[in-house]
């Protein structure tokens, strides 16, 4: 007998005043005794042979205590061991250093890292250490790496193409053949940060008498990490203890892989001291994701139906890199199609390395672009028919009757009322008015967009070969003063886990918040686990945390049954604190006596069972499948969020400034287990979307040296871009996993980024101006126009 | 602090308390305040002026701590986020935060705080878009605001029925 009391409520987040009184503890605001600063000294070159690295003047400058150079390095640390190596999926595999040795390939790669007693003498003496570069041509985008006459970045590759992959169900030229209408485009990407408002920080700390490495810092993935330090530095794993304290945010920025995780140890070991390396913002901006390049082909007929698309997206990695950032494409090819009822599809991707700063993880792990090119295509599709764009995703959503659906990618969609939600979203935003007044409104000379977009969200990933698991586990126990501890292989990036996991735990065990508390982050206490990734962790350590604590409820009530006189653990149920009779429920007894009673009279009350009073079980999600099908497709992920966007916009013909006046949002994610904590992902997701709309761009100059590298050129969206979002929200549950739940962290971003372009296409259209690339800054917008009178006038 | 390195001593009242530290003159204030003070509730995001992670009031003016000198803050009275809830009480505004889902990570509460507790301070009727002008110096990557403003908008509330309340008790007792 279990009780959910807690399912579905808004509890406030744990521990909310220690983070409203600024007492939480960040990485860096961790001291410890003896603690001295890194700083990194960095290629200002994106291609260059070291020829000599002078360190005289840093290393006499007061309060330096060492200097570490790539060459030094070498004898102290092996390379770093890959997050996900694209060799193990057919790729190129590339040894990554800590510190470059001998050659650089990318403005911004780590060449020396300096120690010394305070943060700003470590930046003085790296700034003093001079470099001498011998420049090599560089490569600064996809389309040059891949000519036959590049400079290569890594000479025992013979081209500049890291990965490239194919998945293809069905014959894309008959489907040509067949089809009333083809047509072909390009869509392009822009390479986009993470940009998290805490940047990375490390701290680690080398006990030489005991031989142990503790190490502290952001990371999404603290066993994982512990993993990379002991590989890297030859140490047993249990010579290991990370930490992961509250992260300032992550965004999959803090996956491991990062040259600097390594450093701080090896430089901590080098000086017997402490050693913290703080991020600035400007080394956190060099972190890009998703610059790519799709051109796809789409075939249907003139009802709207979408009888193929074939798409070739070319990914402009930069750098190679140890950690999964590589992987968005991968994960960008298997998305596309996303929830519609296209049976025939060819995805090919490349991944191309050029002499920039490399990928890291960053949310939407290539989903958002899937969502993307698909919404431009189903666009494109109403376009070219005439038919509204709500009734050809109306015509070609898969409809609720046929789930379980295998996508012509291979993805097992789970469960989803696509047509339902579409028309909440519709009716919320009034869609037939806003065409009406659009009508009106373009009149009148106003450029006014509607822009709908579907979006889908595989989620709670497990990639072949990558050291995060789709899998996790927990372990709950109760003190014999009734105290319950939940362990977890789950991180929080503080999105709010940690309280949704307690809600669940909590409702199972029938004890109030107050007596509970979650541990996360720290690989010495928490069982293995893979942290935070894919909006996994309700999922994984949800679903663990209830398997654990009704195994614990097992035992307490089996106790209690005892102490009751009882039949047995059925005839007993736990709640409000409370073993509850249940044919008497004025018997009872404090949940705390009967765990002090299990503690102290086992030979007596426990009797029959493991008298431990803790549980620990792992989670395996049912709906992930690595072995290939009958077309060799495999299917990583255990959920499929999905929403629907609907974005009014008005662009400034004059200006090309485009506003969002409107932005609604259906969403489900299945069961939901604290609603406060759904709607804040959903929001900062949209949120992000927009910025990838409208103002994210990373731009380098002409050498390849990023210049967008602060918050004044690298545009976040800020409360006054946006207009109130309006979320609703619809529920239907996953039949695989516990309660029902999916995923909710990385839906919105996609389907709001989509959206907005979209309905900046529809602003343009009656000019006859479109863009195909991505952001729509008022620039390209502009030139848009521009060209659109050029060629009327002509 | 190493020797070689000029340092100068530097005053400051710290959320009511007398505090002195030699700090780095090439220090910022939010970096003196972290790691000469050990006052950690201030965050670095940008270092230059534009998230608002490092906002504090300095004599009374809400100010981002990383466009101040710290050697220029000499004998200033700051309050950081600390100093915001009194004698270990909640202030309505961050019981509104905490109410409302008003931040995720926390990284960015100090400017968001202070941001809000500035606007409420002069205007108790915010709108939608009062609050977001308040706030538009602040960056948060988690929430998409949303949740902020509601938060914000909550506390004018709570404010604006509190007053209602004493005059109504005033009345009363006149």
């Amino acid at each position: 007998m279990v009780s959910d009391g807690l399912l579905g409520a808004a509890v406030r987040k744990q521990n909310g005043d220690r983070f409203l009184t600024g007492r939480i503890e960040y990485t860096g605001d961790l001291r410890m005794a003896g603690m001295a600063h890194m700083a990194v000294v960095r290629s200002t070159h994106a291609h260059a042979r070291i020829v000599a690295i002078d360190t005289e003047r840093a290393r006499a400058l007061p309060g330096v205590i060492a200097l570490l150079t790539g060459e030094e390095a070498l004898g102290l640390a092996e390379p770093i061991p890959h997050n996900l190596d694209p060799a193990g999926l057919g790729g190129q595999h590339a040894e990554i250093r800590c510190l470059a040795v001998d050659r650089v390939v990318y403005a911004g790669e780590p060449v020396a890292a300096v120690v010394a007693e305070t943060a700003g003498e470590a930046l003085a003496a790296a700034r003093a250490v001079t470099v001498a570069y011998e420049p090599l041509p560089a490569v600064l985008n996809a389309q040059d790496a891949l000519a036959p006459d590049a400079a290569l970045l890594y000479p025992g590759w013979a081209t500049n193409e890291m990965i490239a992959g194919e998945t293809a169900d069905g014959d894309f030229e008959q489907a040509a053949l067949d089809a009333d209408h083809v047509i072909d485009g390009e869509l392009r990407i822009q390479r986009t940060s993470a940009a998290p408002m805490e940047p990375r920080t490390y701290l680690a700390a080398w006990d030489e008498r005991a031989q142990r490495l503790s190490w502290f810092g952001t990371t999404q993935n603290p066993h994982p990490m512990r993993w990379v330090l002991a590989v890297a530095l030859r140490l047993s794993e249990s010579q290991v203890h990370v930490v992961a304290p509250p992260l300032g945010g992550a965004f999959g920025l803090k996956m491991h892989g990062h040259p600097e995780e390594l450093l701080v140890a090896i430089l901590s070991r080098m000086t017997g001291r402490p050693v913290r390396w703080a991020e600035s913002r400007a080394e956190c901006l060099l972190a890009a994701g998703r610059e790519q390049r799709h051109r796809y082909r789409a075939a249907f007929d003139a009802d709207g139906r979408i009888r193929g698309i074939e798409d070739e997206l070319v990914a402009d990695h930069g750098a190679a890199a140890a950690g999964p950032g590589w992987g968005m494409a991968f994960v960008a090819s298997l998305a596309v199609g996303t929830g519609y009822d296209v049976q025939c599809c060819r995805v090919t991707y490349r991944v191309v390395v050029t002499n920039r700063a490399p990928w890291s993880g960053v949310r939407g792990f290539g989903k958002e672009s899937a969502n993307l090119l698909m919404e431009t295509i189903v666009e494109r599709v109403a376009e070219t028919t005439g038919l509204d764009p709500v009734e050809v995703r109306r015509r070609n959503l898969v409809t609720a009757d046929r789930f379980p659906y295998r996508t012509a990618t291979g993805l097992d969609l789970d469960s989803g009322d696509y047509h339902s939600l579409l028309d909440k979203v519709l009716s919320k935003v009034g869609y037939t008015d806003a065409r009406e007044r659009q009508a009106v409104q373009r009149a009148a000379g106003r450029h006014v967009g509607i822009g709908i977009a579907f979006e889908l969200t595989p989620e709670g990933a497990d990639i072949p070969g990558a050291l995060v698991g789709g899998y996790d586990t927990t372990t709950v126990k109760i003190a014999p003063t009734g105290h319950v501890t939940v362990l977890t292989g789950v991180t929080s990036p503080g999105n709010g886990n940690e309280t949704a996991i307690a809600q669940l735990v909590a409702g199972r065990l029938g004890v109030p918040l107050e007596l509970l508390d979650v541990v996360q982050g720290d690989s010495s206490l928490c069982p293995y686990g893979y942290g935070n990734l894919s909006s996994r962790s309700m999922i994984t350590g949800g679903g663990s945390a209830l398997l654990a604590a009704d195994e614990l409820g097992q035992k307490l009530r089996t106790v209690a049954a005892r102490m009751l006189e009882a039949t047995g653990p059925d005839a007993v149920v736990l709640r409000d604190g409370f073993a509850i009779l249940v044919a008497d429920e004025g018997h009872a007894i404090p949940i705390g006596a009967v765990a002090h009673a299990a503690h102290t009279l086992a030979f007596i009350l426990a009797l029959g069972i493991d008298p431990a009073m803790e549980a620990t079980c792992t989670y395996r999600p049912p709906n992930i499948r690595h072995l290939p099908d009958e077309h060799g497709r495999i299917s990583p992920f255990a959920s499929f969020s999905n929403a629907v966007h609907a974005a009014i916009v008005e662009v400034d013909p004059e200006t090309g400034v485009t506003v969002l006046r409107r932005h609604v949002v259906g969403h489900d994610c299945g069961t939901v287990v604290n609603p406060a904590f759904v709607d804040g992902q959903v929001y900062g997701s949209v949120c992000a979307g927009i910025g990838l709309a409208l103002t994210e761009e990373l731009l380098h100059d002409a050498d390849g040296v990023l210049r967008t590298d602060g918050f004044k050129s690298y545009l976040l969206p800020r409360a006054t871009d946006l207009p109130q979002i309006e979320l609703l929200h619809q529920c239907t549950p996953s039949p695989f996993t516990a309660l029902g739940m999916k995923g909710a962290g990385e839906s919105g971003l996609g389907g709001a980024q989509a959206a907005i372009f979209n309905a900046i296409n529809d602003a343009l259209r009656h000019r006859g101006a479109r863009i195909d690339a991505l952001p729509a800054s008022p620039a390209r917008v502009f030139a848009a126009l521009a060209q659109a009178d050029q060629a009327v006038a002509a | 602090m190493t020797p070689g390195t000029a340092t100068c001593q530097l005053q400051l009242e710290i959320n009511g308390g007398r505090r002195t530290a030699d700090v780095d003159p090439r220090m910022l204030l939010v970096e003196a305040l972290r790691e000469s003070f050990d006052v950690i509730g201030p965050k670095i995001g940008c270092g230059t002026g534009d998230c608002g992670a490092c906002t504090i009031a300095l004599n009374g003016e809400v100010v981002k701590a990383c466009l101040t000198l710290a050697v220029a803050a000499q004998d200033a009275a700051i309050v950081t986020i600390e100093g915001l809830a009194s004698d270990g009480q909640l202030s309505s505004l961050q019981e509104a935060f905490w109410d409302h889902n008003g931040f995720q990570c926390g990284y960015c509460l100090s400017g968001m705080l202070f941001a809000a507790q500035d606007l409420l301070d002069h205007d108790l009727h915010p709108d939608d878009g009062a609050i977001r002008d308040a706030i538009s110096g602040n960056l948060c990557r988690c929430t998409g605001y949303e949740p902020i403003v509601n938060a914000i908008s909550a506390a004018a509330q709570a404010a604006r029925s509190r007053i209602d309340k004493s005059r109504g008790s005033n009345e009363g007792a006149a």
